[in-house]
């Protein structure tokens, strides 16, 4: 049986206005506004403690805003958290899964949470562990399942009760590179059947692979948002990294400078915006060596979206500094 | 691979009082179907009671001659209701600790996320320990009864007993649950346990109230379980009584509803501050 209320609803499915969340003194996020369309699969990229889980934790009702508005499927997340509950999938960041059940019994419970009728409730389980590739280990207690075996189990529960929103919080955070690509594919699934996604991750190729649009986070504020390609294309020219002794860095990076802006790096490595991309590295090497500079290591990248994030926060998503 | 396809909105069950009973027994289910899963965990509770009362049968078999001692058959038999107190209090503390573990490794988090109500995952959570608890209850009279532990009420006695045990395990679990739930910490649910064990000794359960004095007495006076006890013990020693009822079902019962409504207010508390 379904309710009155569960009429397909149409307006975006996320949509958060001036969201803020303190901690006592900890400014955890800033007030941060976005809007994810129906079928969209949306990014959500910034560091460990950039405010991503806890954007997530509120928008899915375990926290509450300190200040703004949140709508999720229709429904105000402070005022109406219920009604929230029922529309959304979430699959929190440590597969929290009881490792003394098994998985049958792990999806049978969920499904009771979730009001699934008993006579729905055997088959919509065994399709789930179909889909996520469990069914062999169904019976087998969740504490015997490896890394990737619990978060498709995890998946599979957030997926009972057909949701309209889906909310993955860092879902390939130490899987293996099989089991993330699995992963992503059932994920890329899902979304082609209509189901709407917020990904939360801390990995610059997972947000590439996978998002329509992108928000980059850091330090509680959304500082880009756009689609991957638009933001790697804003940065502009590729970035040429050169590695030089340590006592020529100085003089190196004078002579970069005169070949386009110099962008964060890794400590012992330099960056500039290449003007002229390509065809500007002959010129470069030309320079360096009437310099006398000696070339460790020299290497063209086109704009990645760790150049969005350097250029909108003045340091690399993995530990670079400027 | 067949595929189960995601419709275009969700399925929405409204809710019911039906639908809210059916999602505690299945969290009743979990929480049982765990404790049993966990022999380790659950066979000190189920050993060291035995262990005591034959320890105490045989160290102070003659104390049963001491003025202000009822009239038993042995120190065994006087010992029943304590063992039984006794291993419950053990036992209660499981399920607090396991309600603990699921707020600390996150599976609490994903209860609260699901359309269910927050006292409805307090009492599943806590149902596991109420049945083991009275599993306990009967266990012991079972081993006890060969050894002289003879129940003079009868299959009633024994039924109030288990019930019993099981009331004191809810109300115990939920006290405990409190701690668990203010703090996340199973380790903070283990500290606090040894304060049911001064609960436990500053009561009658292992000698009569008449051959205590003092500040001790006094104390033994006020403790609910020198009544709960009595309670229990009046039902081996003198058969079915109404007082011996009220105070084996009454006391715990009435304990059980503070702590339910402490650890619910402890809970309401967690999560406003969310």
């Amino acid at each position: 049986m379904t309710s009155a209320s569960s009429a397909p609803f149409s307006g975006a499915p996320i949509v958060a206005e001036n969201l803020v969340r303190h901690f006592g003194d900890v400014k955890a996020v800033n007030g941060i506004n976005l809007t994810v369309n129906a079928g969209e699969i949306f990014g959500f990229l910034g560091p460990n403690g950039a405010g991503k889980s806890t954007v997530v934790r509120m928008l899915t009702t375990l926290l509450r805003p300190t200040s703004g508005k949140a709508m999720v499927a229709g429904f105000d997340v402070a005022k109406n958290p219920d009604d929230v509950r029922r529309r959304i999938g979430v699959a929190l960041q440590d597969a929290a899964i009881d490792p003394l059940m098994t998985g049958t019994e792990l999806l049978r419970l969920q499904a009771v949470l979730y009001g699934i009728p008993a006579n729905k409730m055997k088959a919509r389980a065994n399709d789930l562990l179909e889909r996520v590739g469990l069914t062999a280990a169904a019976d087998r207690r969740v504490g015997t399942y490896s890394g990737g075996m619990r978060r498709r189990l995890d998946l599979a529960l957030a997926l009972i009760h057909q949701p309209t929103v889906l909310f993955l919080d860092e879902p390939t955070t130490g899987l293996d590179p099989m089991s993330r690509i699995s992963l992503w594919e059932e994920v890329r699934r899902l979304n082609k059947e209509g189901t709407t996604v917020m990904l939360t991750t801390q990995y610059l190729e997972e947000a590439d692979q996978l998002a329509d649009r992108i928000a980059i986070i850091d330090q509680g504020n959304i500082v880009r948002e756009g689609k991957p390609q638009d933001l790697k294309a804003s940065v502009g020219f590729p970035t040429l990294l050169v590695t030089v002794p340590n006592d020529q860095l100085d003089r190196a990076k004078a002579v970069l400078a005169a070949f386009g802006d110099m962008r964060p790096t890794a400590e012992g490595t330099l960056g500039v915006g290449l003007r002229g991309g390509a065809e500007a590295v002959t010129d470069v090497v030309r320079k360096m060596d009437e310099a006398s500079l000696r070339v460790q290591h020299l290497e063209l990248n086109e704009p990645s979206l760790d150049d969005v994030f350097a250029d909108a926060t003045g340091h690399r998503l993995e530990g670079a500094k400027a | 691979m067949s595929v189960l396809a995601m419709s275009d909105h969700t399925e929405v069950t409204p809710h019911s009082f039906g639908l809210a009973v059916r999602q505690t027994v299945a969290m009743a289910k979990r929480s049982t179907l765990e404790i049993f899963r966990q022999p380790a965990l659950v066979a000190p509770s189920m050993i060291f009671p035995i262990f005591f009362a034959a320890l105490g049968a045989s160290s102070f078999g003659k104390t049963t001659d001491l003025p202000g001692f009822p009239k038993v058959d042995s120190f065994l038999q006087f010992s029943i209701a304590a063992t039984v107190v006794q291993g419950v209090l053990f036992g209660s503390v499981t399920g607090a600790a396991a309600l603990a573990t699921d707020i600390q490794n996150g599976f609490f988090d994903r209860l609260l996320l699901s359309p269910t109500t927050r006292t409805g995952i307090l009492i599943g959570r806590l149902a596991g320990s109420a049945i083991f608890g009275a599993l306990q209850a009967a266990f012991f009279i079972a081993v006890l009864w060969p050894f002289g532990g003879t129940i003079e009420s009868g299959f009633i006695g024994i039924a109030i007993m288990v019930v019993s045990g099981g009331i004191v395990a809810l109300a115990i679990g939920a006290l405990m649950s409190s701690v668990a739930i203010r703090t996340g910490s199973a380790e903070a649910v283990q500290g606090a346990f040894p304060l049911l064990f001064v609960l436990l000794f500053f009561s009658s359960a292992f000698f009569p109230r008449e051959t205590m004095t003092g500040a001790y007495r006094k104390i033994a006076d006020f403790n609910p379980i020198s009544h709960l006890v009595e309670g229990m013990r009046e039902l081996v020693l003198s058969g079915y009584t109404t007082s011996a009822l009220m105070k084996a079902i009454l006391i715990p019962t009435a304990v059980c509803i503070a702590s339910i409504l402490f650890a619910q207010t402890e809970l309401r508390r967690r999560l406003a501050a969310k």
